[in-house]
């Protein structure tokens, strides 16, 4: 079925342009010009230029989210067309103005939304993890998704009776939810001071059912309209245009700068709280500020984008066996990577059913549950972070 | 001689049950103090309790004048320094990175390296014998050399007191002595007071200045070696028939289990 679907793209059935031609003429394109970056010093040097790896990579995602759709539009076009947006620079138009308004207006706020997204998820993914002090803590399965979930519903069926406003509620609904779900699974899953990988799951697999189960509950009684509902609760976009991420901005800047700050005192965790507080760290005040920060990022991505698992998962991980386990290194680089990932799962999910969209939360649990195996099996073996 | 470290009528508990009951004993610049005791006597709860991570329900501890519980995490931080029991470390940390995180107390929350921090970590590499293995990860060294990560580490707190909790356990003869020998010239260069748990107390009478034998959280005895470590207090202590013969060449006191 699967390989249906991409010889109906190849042939172009789907999306006007052929896109897996285009694709193709790029990938040689580039071998031809940068095989420099097939050979080993080439890998070396993107192993030694970690930042500069993983913002090439988000920049090509960024490209091609944009460039693909029912109209494909070739990505030296969108460069064009995005330049003649700069104050002053004025660009000959060479492209309609209907292309000009199906990028400016649909895709880039769409694609930008996804990008940050996946950033908040992944670099919250990561503090989690370093917080907890174990591989497996990604904002889903800990059940911090399903509440921050749960918070944005009860503010969404909110506004329906406050209009406009609400939509800039939405987000703090999701925070509020957030803060009392990862409170609650981390007691929960707290063993003498340690937050071992089977209750730690188990907690926030028990806490996210019940926290989605509210939310289901919640949306049938209300007059959200079904179809969004379900969208959102399988990791669907339920809104579109820019609204959403000029909402979603001022939030997901400063729970991403915050978080980024806190790589230091991620580090000196690892260690274990007690070491931790006799190198000098204020540990009460170093966990406040880690589960505020990636509380207040997690939600405010599930409060637009849907519940989006494993994104917080598998970003981090991959990151790490690359280039190891520093987190004041870690956390930026989860935000460029997790913008690369779910750009591509967010590509599948148009493409994979097109004309229709599947919600992204699908790709990436279907791309998340093999990796989380595999973690789990390899985990046995590692004790420390 | 003055007195870095002064343990006055120390009282702890875990719930209720108390664990112990009124220590009380000063450490001096330069002096390494072990603390003995047989399994449950309180010794690693006393090392918790005086470097601030456990509570105190009575008495008090004091670093050069000051009282450890009313000091903050980064101000204990830089007063006292704890090596940890020797346990497998993981992580893909490099060896440089890991005691740089003994810096925590100077530094500010974004962990920014001054010249200063970066002096001291070179310092503490070479003192530990690790400047060769600045680079290496941790989970790629041996348990010896990890002990001296950790100890490397707790130097770079610069601190004039260091605590060591049983930091020769799982560790190779040439390792065990190897670190002994280290501490001991860092107390007699660095002017450190060092209150050191042991388990073995063979090891206790060739490394330590005094000792502090505890039983059931209590103070038994505490002097020189020769004076503490005797057949009949330790039989009574651990319970068990033991034979106290000098060492045939030092002369020092060494403890045999009786056969």
């Amino acid at each position: 079925m699967l390989f249906g679907r991409i010889k109906a793209a190849v042939e172009g059935r789907h999306l006007q342009a052929p896109l897996f031609v285009y694709g193709l003429r790029y990938v040689s394109h580039f071998a031809r010009n940068y095989s420099a970056l097939r050979s080993e010093t080439g890998i070396i040097m993107l192993r030694k230029y970690p930042y500069l790896a993983n913002s090439l990579l988000l920049i090509s995602a960024l490209l091609f989210s944009i460039a693909l759709g029912a109209v494909f539009i070739p990505p030296q076009t969108i460069l064009r067309i995005l330049a003649d947006q700069i104050p002053f620079v004025h660009i000959p138009a060479d492209w309609s103005n209907a292309q000009a308004s199906i990028i400016l207006a649909v895709r880039l706020p769409h694609t930008l939304l996804v990008a940050l997204t996946g950033a908040a998820l992944a670099s919250s993914g990561a503090a989690y993890q370093g917080l907890f002090r174990n591989p497996l803590a990604d904002p889903y399965l800990i059940g911090v998704a399903s509440g921050a979930g749960l918070g944005a519903v009860i503010m969404m069926t909110a506004q329906e009776f406050n209009g406009h406003i609400g939509l800039y509620l939405i987000p703090l609904g999701a925070f509020a939810g957030a803060i009392l779900t990862v409170l609650l699974v981390y007691n929960l899953a707290r063993v003498n001071g340690m937050v071992p990988l089977t209750t730690l799951i188990l907690a926030g697999v028990a806490v996210g059912a019940f926290a989605s189960a509210a939310t289901s509950s919640l949306m049938l009684r209300t007059d959200l309209q079904i179809y969004r509902a379900i969208t959102f609760l399988m990791g669907g976009s339920p809104m579109a245009g820019w609204q959403p991420v000029l909402a979603v901005l001022p939030y997901m800047l400063s729970g991403m700068a915050l978080l980024s700050l806190s790589g230091h005192t991620l580090n000196v965790l690892q260690f274990g709280e007690e070491e931790a507080q006799q190198m000098g760290l204020d540990i009460k005040k170093a966990k406040i500020f880690v589960i505020i920060t990636a509380s207040l990022t997690t939600a405010v991505a599930v409060a637009f984008s849907g519940i989006i698992g494993f994104v917080g998962l598998i970003v981090p991980h991959i990151l790490r066996i690359i280039w190891g386990a520093d987190y004041k290194r870690l956390l930026p680089l989860s935000m460029l990577a997790g913008g690369s990932l779910l750009l591509v799962s967010d590509m599948l999910a148009r493409i994979l059913i097109a004309p229709s969209t599947l919600p992204v939360g699908i790709v990436t649990a279907m791309l998340g549950a093999p990796f989380f195996l595999w973690i789990l099996r390899r985990a046995k073996k590692e004790v420390f972070w | 001689m003055v007195a870095i470290l002064e343990i006055s009528k120390l009282c702890t508990a875990y719930g209720k049950r108390r664990v112990l009951h009124e220590i009380s004993f000063d450490v001096q610049a330069g002096e390494i103090l072990a603390l003995i005791g047989p399994n449950g006597a309180g010794k690693t709860t006393l090392i918790r309790a005086v470097s601030g991570t456990l509570p105190i329900e009575a008495g008090q501890v004091q670093v050069s004048g000051r009282n450890v519980t009313q000091l903050k995490a980064a101000e204990r931080a830089r007063n006292l320094a704890v090596v940890p029991q020797a346990r497998q470390l993981g992580g893909a940390y490099s060896v440089e990175q890991a005691v740089m995180m003994g810096r925590t107390a100077y530094m500010g929350w974004l962990g920014r390296e001054s010249r200063e921090d970066r002096e001291v970590v070179a310092w503490a590499l070479a003192q530990a014998q690790l400047t060769d293995y600045a680079q290496r990860e941790i989970a790629e060294l041996s348990g010896g050399e990890q002990q001296r990560v950790l100890l490397a580490r707790a130097l770079a707190q610069k601190t004039p007191v260091l605590l060591l909790d049983e930091p020769t356990n799982h560790l190779d003869l040439q390792y065990q002595a190897n670190l002994l020998a280290l501490v001991g010239k860092l107390a007699r260069d660095e002017k450190l007071a060092v209150v050191m748990a042991l388990h073995d107390l063979n090891l206790v009478s060739l490394a330590a200045d005094r000792v502090a034998l505890l039983v059931d959280g209590a103070l038994e005895a505490l002097g020189t070696p020769a004076n503490v470590l005797t057949a009949d207090r330790i039989s009574a202590a651990y319970r068990t028939p033991v034979d106290v013969v000098p060492h045939p060449i030092s002369g020092a006191p060494m403890v045999l289990p009786r056969g």
